[in-house]
C-alpha cells in the first residue's frame, strides 16, 4: 500500500536525483524519495533518540570526565 | 579528563535557553566551528557577546576525511554538524556535544565520545556545579523554556532519578 504526497523540492536536488535515475542508480524519483525518507526515519527514530538520552543520563550522573 | 570539547549548535542553544550555558565553563577548551557559530548567532544573536571568551571559534584546517564525507552523505547531516565532527577529529577532541541523532551516530562510527545537552545538565550534579534539586527544577522547565524535545514520560523518569540523589 502506498500514499501519494505532494512536496516542494529545490530544483537542484531534483536535477541531482534525475542524474542518478538517468545513470541507472535508481529506478525513478519516487524510489529516491522513498529511500531518503526511510534513511531519515532510521537515523531519527524514537528508539535511537531514547537510547542516546539514556546514555547521557548514565554519563551525566555516573560517568567520568 | 575532558580537555577539548567541540560543540554543535544544539547544546549551545538549548543550554542558553535554560540559562545554563555556564556549565560549559567546566571544560578547559570549548571549540565552536565556524558554521555552528553562524547558526547559533542566527538563533541566539547575543549569546557569544554575553559569553565573550568562553568559546573559541575555529574553522576546519583540512578537507574532511573520506570516511566523514561518505558518512555525512549517507546520513542527513547539515553543514554545522559535519564541521563539528571534522573539527573534533582534527583537534583530537575528548568530547563532541551535539543533540542531533545522525551526528551522534556518525561520531560513534568514527570513535568520537559524544553526548548532548541532557548529559551536560546531569553532569552538573556529578561535578557539583549545581545541586540535584536545582537540576531537577531545570529539567522540569525543558518543555516550556527550551526547544529540546524529550518524551515527557522519559523526562519525568530522569527528574525522579535526580530527585532521588537529592534525597
Amino acid at each position: 500500500m502506498t500514499t501519494s504526497v505532494q512536496v516542494d523540492i529545490p530544483d537542484q536536488l531534483v536535477q541531482q536525483a534525475a542524474i542518478l535515475v538517468r545513470d541507472g542508480w535508481a529506478t525513478d524519483l519516487d524510489e529516491i524519495l522513498t529511500d531518503a525518507l526511510r534513511r531519515y526515519l532510521i537515523s531519527h527514530s524514537a528508539e535511537l533518540n531514547e537510547a542516546f538520552i539514556r546514555e547521557d543520563v548514565d554519563w551525566g550522573l555516573r560517568g567520568q570526565g | 579528563m575532558i580537555r577539548v570539547v567541540v560543540c554543535d549548535a544544539g547544546p549551545l542553544i538549548h543550554l542558553d535557553e535554560l540559562g545554563a550555558l555556564d556549565l560549559l565553563g567546566d571544560f578547559q577548551t570549548v571549540l565552536v566551528p565556524d558554521a555552528v557559530w553562524t547558526e547559533v548567532e542566527a538563533h541566539r544573536p547575543c549569546l557569544f557577546d554575553r559569553m565573550a571568551g568562553a568559546f573559541i571559534r575555529v574553522g576546519p584546517r583540512h578537507p574532511p576525511s573520506a570516511s566523514l564525507v561518505a558518512l555525512a552523505r549517507l546520513m542527513p547531516l547539515h553543514v554545522g554538524e559535519t564541521q563539528a565532527l571534522q573539527i573534533a577529529e582534527e583537534h583530537g577532541a575528548d568530547l563532541l556535544l551535539t543533540d542531533d541523532m545522525a551526528a551522534r551516530l556518525v561520531a560513534k562510527q568514527i570513535g568520537l565520545p559524544v553526548h548532548g545537552t541532557l548529559g551536560i545538565l546531569l553532569r552538573a550534579v556529578r561535578r557539583q556545579q549545581r545541586d540535584p534539586r536545582t537540576v531537577a527544577d531545570l529539567l522540569r522547565t525543558i518543555p516550556s523554556r527550551s526547544t529540546l524535545h524529550i518524551r515527557p514520560g522519559l523526562l519525568n523518569e530522569i527528574i525522579a532519578e535526580v530527585e532521588s540523589i537529592a534525597g
